[in-house]
């Protein structure tokens, strides 16, 4: 098993031309920002060759672009390596982590719906979690998102 | 009173429905059937099914799937069938008013007939508002 320095030192060799920068936050904590396209390279290298769990990912729309934050922890060296992608926000779109690790399943499918991020190859693509009646193409966790159900009560009633 | 009305009075049989809380008015809830509180000598139980209870308890701000099946089981209920709406969530959605998940309060998706509010409601609160219904019923 690697040591933390090593396992850094690894990443920066490895992925020399992917990583945009590494963010050495706390001894328990690291922010690795990656090029979009190579997220199933470094995610199937952290997760399969150093054994990493995958957490989970988190959506966040930074309004000048849409952020994905995928969660990895290494138990044996206590250090979560957080990697992280910075979209288009117009088009956001990103290949799927899905056929890796099944973890990345329901999140993706989340992420999808919640903020609008398309996964390419993602093998099950199903609403998750909004009603049957929410209109397509509107996303609730968008920063611009707006009230579209004219039948919505928004007052206390007193 | 009627001769059912009465029966019914002597031990309202309560259905326990959460609607997307946080699971701490439910915890007040199971708090209330403990032996501290013990609601059960008011002859209230808890019944597995709404098709055998009398009363409906109601947590949680009713997101978009949760009203359907809130209505549902409304209808599958045995009238009469009294509604109390448990916590502030369940009353005017509280802190989730203008969440887009959560469209209407739970008043307008059902008639309600007793509101206990808190965020959670203390059991004494709950049993408070127990009482409180029975009364009224029986006044009625």
């Amino acid at each position: 098993m690697m040591t933390r320095e090593e396992v850094l030192k690894d990443l920066k060799v490895r992925f020399k031309e992917d990583i945009v920068d590494l963010f050495d936050k706390s001894p328990k904590r690291v922010y690795v920002e990656i090029r979009p396209e190579a997220i199933v390279k470094v995610g199937t290298y952290i997760f399969k060759d150093l054994q990493a769990r995958f957490n989970v990912a988190s959506g966040v729309d930074a309004r000048t672009h849409m952020e994905i934050l995928y969660h990895f922890s290494l138990e044996y060296i206590n250090l979560l390596i957080s990697v992280r992608v910075k979209l288009d926000r117009k088009a956001p779109a990103i290949d799927s982590l899905a056929t890796v690790f099944k973890g990345a399943n329901w999140i993706e499918r989340e992420m999808n719906e919640l903020l609008g991020i398309k996964f390419r190859g993602h093998p099950d693509m199903r609403r998750l979690l909004l009603a049957d009646e929410w209109p397509e193409g509107v996303y609730p966790l968008r920063a611009d998102y707006r009230e579209w159900d004219v039948n919505a009560v928004r007052d206390r009633g007193v | 009173m009627s001769i059912t009305l009465n029966a019914l009075l002597k031990s309202p049989w309560v259905f326990h429905l959460s609607t997307g809380s946080c699971n701490n008015c439910d915890i007040e809830v199971l708090d209330c059937l403990t032996p501290r509180f013990d609601i059960e000598r008011f002859g209230m139980l808890l019944a597995g099914s709404i098709k055998h209870a009398d009363v409906l308890l109601v947590t949680g701000s009713c997101n978009r799937k949760s009203a359907r099946r809130l209505k549902e089981l409304y209808d599958q209920a045995p009238k009469p069938c009294v509604v109390v709406a448990i916590g502030e969530c369940s009353l005017s959605r509280g802190l989730f008013i203008h969440s887009y998940n959560c469209p209407v309060p739970l008043d307008h998706i059902i008639p309600v007939n007793v509101y206990i509010p808190g965020c959670p409601p203390k059991p004494e609160a709950i049993i408070a508002g127990a009482v409180k219904l029975i009364q009224k019923v029986k006044g009625s």
